[in-house]
């Protein structure tokens, strides 16, 4: 063996971290002495540098692609965590970055309801679990993470997050690029993104991608799998397959601020006091809050609601659903229906608010359904109805005129406002009002057993959740509504 | 915080955004592992901004960087346990010294390492991207690649030196332009 071949051997054993004691000392002497070793051991550790750069700059899906001009130098912005440091605690209460200290992951930016940590809690590498609220985090990358209770996690790092269970979004800068969420069924690499991850009581994981690129891998030798924008994939060790995507599941890092805010303001307690008084209307024929520890009977899962440690039922799939049974035996000439509701996605098959199962009873007219149509509007059917004409619907039922919101996964708020004497329907949007439709033929409608998320013809959904829905036998004045509204809205 | 001080943060800021790449590339010709130098950079970047005040603002911020980065360097090391291997004390000065001297030359290496970088098979490619993950765990990359860890090592070694070919003949070919 050259003398030559062996300084290489002792400089590829350093980088190895596999270098003896002796080999160290002849390392260490080869460069005390010899100027061109030196020059070569530099740009072999240069050489180190520039790979390493190269490839943090390297995106996963184009690897092999041969234009590479177009990547280049995207390592250099990686330590912007420093930066993204500075001006989030800037931003955030001004305390100085250089006060936190190393083995810090991340900053508690927002603790919405999270009786465990407060604003600019230092995250560490401990576990933290959290029983109600959402908190926002900024990594010292600058990758911000939503996390919404109930939910158990650690810091590994400040790229890698263990989710044990819980949810949360992510929304990652380039700066931040690989973030990873380990789970117990897999990881989630994400390539520049916002994505959300679902760890469940079980322990199965999915993850949805609001935008950009991640990959999944399953663990225990699952394949690979890259995620782009609308995709979602149930993690599962060893294997996983595809999911329809859960937008309005996780709570996003662009909502925090406004929740943050209403709780604030009070926005809880002020919506209590409404609700109480609304338990009092002689007219009221059911409100639900989902807060008793009663459940109505159905297939759905219980999560939190517009307000910290609240719940709220959530739907997933197709036929999942949640039973009641109110005012039945009766007539009701007035009507008015108001819910909370943040759905996932918009679209086939028409999202089921209410649906009474009586729509092919004897007692067949005036039978409700309450929905939100594939046009994104809210319909109001009541069996043997007919929309005079030009008033917007499908020719038979009344819709609001409006689609009721331009983007899914944040809480609106529904309500309709019936009155079959005076033949109207009036559909408002958070608190405002959007349409008044004109019915040629109005029946006085008809309650009893009916499903929420579904009808029982299995082919309607709630993809979402739902909180707070009421049903009054009367009719709401605008101003109701609007007071309805202010008092329940979860954003300020 | 003073408007002054927002300012003389965001200069800071741009400075260091500016210079990051090559200081990090600096620190790591003196320390054993890419993790030690982002531990090191950590430090180095508020032992910066800390002495911000004391840097002229016709100074060369790079020159400056490096001076405080040695220093972080040796400091670091002696806070190591002993049992680390690592470069001597006179070692790391005359590294930096020689780093320091041969800047722009390793700059261009490294930006001339990219066109290499793809010259490799796509499967080799694959490899060290794998390689050299953050995160990556060499007997993983190793077994997914059906060699042993010894034999995966081998392997890396000649990549190393297949890439630094080509990086040298590059240089030569630009020089004689």
């Amino acid at each position: 063996m050259t003398p030559h071949s062996t300084f290489h051997e002792l400089v590829q054993r350093y980088l190895e971290g596999q270098i003896s004691h002796d080999e160290m000392d002849r390392l260490n002497n080869l460069l005390r002495h010899d100027p061109v070793m030196r020059e070569r051991f530099i740009e072999s550790m240069n050489l180190e540098s520039g790979l390493s750069d190269l490839i943090a700059g390297t995106d996963f899906s184009r690897r092999n692609a041969p234009d590479h001009r177009s990547r280049r130098k995207a390592r250099a912005f990686a330590p912007w965590f420093i930066a993204v440091s500075l001006f989030l605690v800037f931003a955030i209460g001004g305390i100085f970055w250089r006060q936190i200290p190393s083995g810090i992951y991340a900053v508690v930016k927002s603790a919405t309801g999270v009786n465990e940590m407060t604003n600019l809690t230092h995250i560490n590498g401990d576990w933290h679990e959290i029983v109600a609220g959402t908190l926002e985090l900024v990594t010292d990358r600058g990758a911000h993470v939503v996390i919404e209770a109930p939910a158990r996690f650690r810091f590994e790092s400040a790229q890698r997050l263990r989710l044990v269970t819980g949810r949360l979004a992510a929304d990652v800068p380039p700066s931040a690029k690989k973030f990873t969420v380990v789970t117990p069924t897999g990881e989630v690499v994400d390539l520049g993104t916002k994505f959300g991850v679902d760890v469940s009581q079980n322990g199965e994981s999915e993850v949805h991608v609001f935008q950009g690129e991640v990959i999944a891998q399953p663990s225990k030798g699952g394949t690979r799998q890259n995620l782009y924008d609308g995709d979602a994939f149930l993690l599962r060790a060893g294997a996983g397959e595809t999911r329809e995507l859960r937008s309005a599941a996780f709570i996003r890092p662009d909502e925090v601020a406004a929740l943050h805010a209403a709780l604030k303001a009070g926005q809880p307690s002020r919506s209590g006091t409404a609700l109480e008084k609304l338990r009092t209307d002689p007219d009221l024929i059911a409100l639900l809050d989902f807060e008793s520890e009663e459940n109505n009977p159905g297939v759905y899962n219980l999560v939190q609601g517009r307000w910290p440690g609240s719940r709220a039922p959530e739907f997933m799939n197709v036929g999942d659903h949640m039973k009641l049974n109110v005012g039945e035996g009766r007539e009701w000439p007035q009507l008015t229906l108001a819910a909370w509701v943040r759905l996932d996605r918009f679209g086939e098959p028409y999202q089921s608010l209410l649906h009474t199962n009586g729509w092919k009873s004897p007692e067949i007219l005036g039978q409700v359904h309450w929905m939100v149509t594939n046009n994104r509007t809210m319909r109001f059917a009541l069996f043997g109805n007919q929309i005079a004409p030009g008033q917007t619907g499908d020719h038979i039922y009344s819709d609001s005129a409006t689609p009721i919101s331009q983007e899914a996964h944040r809480w609106v708020h529904l309500a309709t406002v019936y009155d079959s004497d005076q033949k109207i329907a009036r559909f408002y949007l958070d608190g405002k009002l959007n349409n008044e439709a004109r019915q040629e033929i109005a029946y006085p409608a008809r309650l009893g057993p009916a499903q929420i998320g579904n009808w029982n013809n299995h082919d309607r959904k709630l993809s979402g959740r739902i909180d707070e829905l009421i049903l009054l036998g009367r009719t709401m004045s605008d101003e109701e509504i609007r007071a309805l509204y202010d008092a329940g809205n979860p954003y300020r | 915080m003073s408007v002054e001080t927002m300012n003389r943060h965001e200069q800071f800021l741009r400075l260091f955004m500016a210079n990051e790449t090559t200081i990090r590339a600096f620190v790591r010709n003196l320390v054993p592992s890419r993790a030690d130098a982002d531990d090191v950079l950590q430090e180095v970047a508020i032992v910066l901004w800390n002495k911000f005040d004391e840097f002229r603002f016709d100074g060369d911020f790079r020159i400056w960087a490096y001076g405080i980065a040695k220093f972080k360097v040796l400091s670091w090391i002696r806070d190591q346990k002993r049992d680390r291997l690592m470069l001597a004390n006179d070692v790391v000065e005359m590294i930096a010294t020689d780093s320091h001297r041969m800047d722009n030359r390793l700059q261009r290496q490294r930006e001339l390492l990219e066109f290499c970088f793809h010259k490799v098979s796509p499967r080799d490619r694959e490899l060290l991207l794998q390689a050299y993950q953050p995160h990556s765990i060499i007997q993983d990359v190793a077994l997914s690649s059906g060699r042993t860890v010894a034999g995966f090592y081998q392997w890396l070694y000649r990549m190393r030196q297949l890439l630094q070919e080509c990086v040298h003949r590059e240089l030569a070919r630009e020089a004689s332009l």
